[in-house]
């Protein structure tokens, strides 16, 4: 297990060498000026000039891409050339909470996504598996930043019962929680509808096998049948979707924090984007390298804790 | 009889109190907690260093922050008014300006300065000379040719090359950009960084705290020169998201947004139950600059056909008449010292009124008998550029000018258009006077890419033949005219025959003047009226703002 990882780990060096590339690249290529939209269209050619020289944007291209994998290879991320603020500080202000948004959203999935995609499973063709096969249609429809504007103008136009903007008082959990319902429920109740389907039909697939026919004329109980035999063996789909979708979910956090105004790595990209903080830009870039790689190794690991078969060599 | 009579007047009084009582409490009662929150169209803060900050959120920010010598009135900034400043005089050669200035001044504490400190000379004299200088400040242009000098801790002088009038002069310190009065212990002690971040200034709030992409929190500076501000906190929000603000000021949890200039998003919000929407002005005026370094466009025939082809008052009516005005000014727009009038663009034939027919004879007589092909770069920013663009795009299209847009983001328009990469360039903005507007769109010094100082002359105004008579028309003699002219009636005129110059020679097209839209809570009470304020581009937030009971 403990050379499987490490061998993961050395695999990702050389794909997080060719995205962090790429994206140190791709900014660069982005048409406008850090100074320029710095300083705004009333400064004059000599400021923007200043500014550039101070940004380092007048170094050569190399020297400039040294610069940043060498201050990454040290953990350090630089400082905006916008704001002039430390990129770590920022991003650990921010990454909380896009993790708890995120976690949050797969927690719910899991939580009302498998019991769902259960009864939907025992109960076929019948008014609760319709049920659940239109809310997972329109859950996969909807993009959660609509999601979200239609959740709060039921909840807190109408209703009052929840705050819009912001993400609460960092010293008040309750303010947090309170900030954080609407949001993991927008992100949640997509991932909610993935985790049906998947449960749904990945559950009839194994409910057919011969082995849980065995099962049921040996007398077993009905509810040892479907949660002993069948739900274990239909969990490794459903856990690689929680692995495949947390990564969708990261990258839909985006759009929910901008729609809801939470701080997050999502709401610091755009903005990165906008101001043409190549610094920023490329750190937030960096990190949702690294996440996706975690993820997938996680995912995997998970694997073997689900299937006794599968071996780590 | 006599005893009823007395009880009944009695009565009377004690209901006239009482009802005068309730409702003099109903004005002035204030809500139990005077925490402001206003949200803007931004990702973040760019720099709260006054000397650098650009953009409206920053601007809004700063203006809390900081104080200048003078002072535009809140709500109404045509004139100005002491502010750090008691008092001025002018040498009777116009060369050497004294300020005196106000006791009791406090810089907001910072770290090294508890209580911060008494601001004398030497602090306004670090900011003047920090303000002229391009490494530090956006606005070094403004204070080339000025000298400054503390006479003693309440007294400067400021020396100047040429002479130049009161408007033009006080302008420069002015709270606004490179006016703003910073502090000089507190910028040596942490540097320039540091004060980007944690600005430090006299005016009525205080910076308390910055979260990166979320919020600027403000305290209320009890030591401030006029007076304790009623609010005790400011919170500046960054919220990207127009429906996200919308949402926010529905449910109260901010006081004020920036809205969007469009009237169908007007009228909604004036719907909505405590909400009160008053557009106010001067905002932005947008105006269509025609390229005349490149064909066909260095043609004054076809120029003339583009400005006989577009309805100012169509785009006006497009964007929402309660929000836009047309204008005739290629520079600034009316009440702004010097701008053109319709009356006076009229009354020197310089209007082209909208006329399809004669726009293609034009075309036809400079050789473009089946009109005209061109493709223009424009912002993808919606109500300053894209939405006027388009209706401009459909006038063109009758008289036979078949224009395409290329939609770029903002950041790369004015990269763009910089790069004389545009045929015709839509540009939206308000500038401080009419001397710096007319200087930096059409003096030659600032033609893009060649200038001597590159800077917004889309039209190359100065630096090309315009009426084909192969000599270079320039204003800039006019502009210098002007800018050293003492007597402010004269200026204006010049200012005027400038304008009619550029008119007649068809280098621009002005257009509209749009109006600025900060919906806000009907309980907030900005202290001042809301007329014409353009300093900060959003209501100002003083001393006297306050939330109402409600």
């Amino acid at each position: 297990m403990f050379n499987y990882i490490v061998r993961r780990i050395l695999q990702a060096i050389p794909i997080l060498l060719v995205v962090l590339t790429l994206v140190f690249l791709v900014v660069r290529v982005l048409p406008g000026d850090p100074a320029v939209a710095a300083l705004g269209d009333y400064a004059s050619k000599d400021a923007v000039l200043a500014l550039q020289e101070r940004m380092g944007l007048n170094d050569p291209l190399w020297l400039q891409y040294v610069r940043f994998l060498g201050n990454l290879l040290t953990g350090d991320m630089g400082t905006s050339l916008v704001t002039g603020y430390s990129v770590g500080k920022q991003v650990v202000q921010a990454l909380p909470y896009t993790l708890t948004l995120t976690i949050s959203a797969i927690l719910f999935g899991y939580i009302f996504g498998v019991p769902l995609g259960i009864s939907a499973a025992v109960h076929r063709n019948s008014f609760i598996d319709y049920f659940n096969r239109i809310f997972s249609l329109v859950g996969l429809s909807v993009p959660a930043f609509y999601l979200g504007v239609l959740l709060m103008y039921f909840f807190s136009i109408r209703l009052r019962l929840f705050p819009v903007v912001g993400a609460g008082d960092p010293g008040d959990l309750g303010s947090l929680l309170h900030h954080l319902f609407l949001p993991a429920l927008s992100l949640g109740l997509i991932m909610t509808a993935y985790v049906t389907r998947m449960t749904r039909s990945s559950l009839l697939e194994i409910l057919r096998e011969d082995y849980i026919r065995t099962a049921k004329s040996k007398g077993l109980a009905g509810r040892v049948v479907l949660y002993k035999h069948a739900l274990r063996n239909a969990l490794i789909p459903i856990v690689t979707l929680g692995g495949l979708y947390a990564v969708v979910l990261i990258g839909s956090s985006v759009m929910v924090e901008i729609v809801f105004s939470r701080p997050g790595l999502g709401k610091m990209m755009v903005g990165a984007i906008q101001q043409r903080d190549y610094t920023t830009l490329q750190s937030v870039m960096a990190l949702y390298t690294v996440f996706v790689v975690v993820i997938n190794l996680l995912t995997d690991l998970i694997y073997g804790l689900i299937d006794p078969r599968i071996k780590y060599d | 009889m006599k005893k009823r009579c007395v009880f009944g007047w009695l009565l009377v009084i004690f209901l006239t109190l009482a009802v005068g009582m309730s409702a003099f409490g109903a004005e002035e009662g204030l809500a139990d907690t005077q925490e402001l929150v206003i949200a803007f169209d931004a990702g973040d803060s760019k720099s709260l260093d006054p000397h650098r900050a650009a953009t409206t959120v920053d601007r809004s920010t700063v203006d809390m922050i900081f104080n200048g010598l003078v002072r535009y009135s809140p709500g109404n900034q045509v004139d100005v008014e002491p502010d750090i400043a008691e008092s001025w005089r002018v040498s009777e050669d116009g060369r050497v300006w004294t300020f005196n200035l106000r006791k009791g001044v406090y810089f907001h504490p910072f770290p090294g300065s508890p209580d911060g400190y008494e601001l004398t000379a030497d602090d306004v004299v670090y900011s003047l000379k920090r303000a002229a200088n391009a490494d530090h400040s956006s606005y070094a242009g403004e204070y080339t040719g000025l000298q400054f000098q503390a006479v003693n801790p309440q007294t400067v002088k400021v020396f100047i090359d040429q002479p130049i009038s009161e408007t033009l002069f006080l302008a420069k310190f002015a709270a606004y950009a490179g006016g703003f009065i910073v502090c000089k212990k507190a910028i040596e002690a942490k540097g320039d960084e540091w004060s980007a971040i944690n600005p430090v200034g006299t005016g009525p709030f205080r910076f308390e705290r910055y979260d990166p992409r979320q919020m600027t929190v403000l305290a209320a500076n009890e030591k401030y020169f006029r007076g304790k501000p009623v609010l005790e906190k400011v919170t500046v929000r960054y919220i990207p998201g127009v429906s996200s603000r919308e949402l926010g000021l529905r449910t109260g949890e901010l006081h004020i947004i920036e809205g969007q200039n469009e009237a169908m998003w007007v009228e909604k919000m004036a719907t909505f139950p405590e909400v009160a929407i008053v557009p106010f002005g001067p905002c932005e005026v947008q105006m269509l600059h025609l390229n005349m370094s490149r064909e066909p466009f260095d043609n004054l025939q076809v120029r003339k056909a583009v400005s006989y082809a577009i309805s100012r008052a169509m785009v006006a009516a497009f964007m929402g008449e309660s929000l836009a005005v047309p204008i005739y000014s290629p520079a600034m727009a009316p009440p702004a010292p010097g701008a053109l009038t319709e009356e006076e663009a009229r009354a020197a034939g310089v209007v082209y009124d909208n006329d399809a027919a004669k726009a293609k004879e034009l075309l036809k007589e400079a050789g473009f008998p089946d009109g005209l092909k061109t493709e223009v770069i424009i912002s993808e920013l919606a109500t300053s550029y894209r939405k006027p663009m388009v209706g401009i795009q459909a006038q063109l299209k009758k008289a036979g000018i078949d224009m395409a847009l290329k939609v770029v983001d903002h950041s790369s328009f004015h990269s763009l258009i910089r790069d004389n990469a545009s045929p015709m360039v839509y540009y939206a903005c308000w500038r401080p006077n009419t001397d710096v507007f007319l200087t930096r769109f059409y003096h030659s010094d600032s033609e893009v890419v060649s200038g001597k100082k590159p800077d917004t002359n889309f039209s190359h105004y100065g630096a090309v033949d315009a009426d084909g008579d192969q000599k270079i028309d320039s204003i800039d003699d006019l502009i210098v005219q002007a800018r050293l002219e003492l007597d402010s009636k004269k200026q204006n005129e010049l200012w005027k025959q400038a304008q009619i110059q550029l008119l007649k020679d068809a280098a621009v097209i002005p257009m509209i003047r749009l109006k600025y839209v900060f919906p806000m809570k009907s309980y907030v009470d900005l202290g001042h009226p809301l007329e014409f304020s353009w300093s900060t581009y959003s209501p100002q937030i003083t001393e006297k703002t306050k939330i109402l009971a409600h």
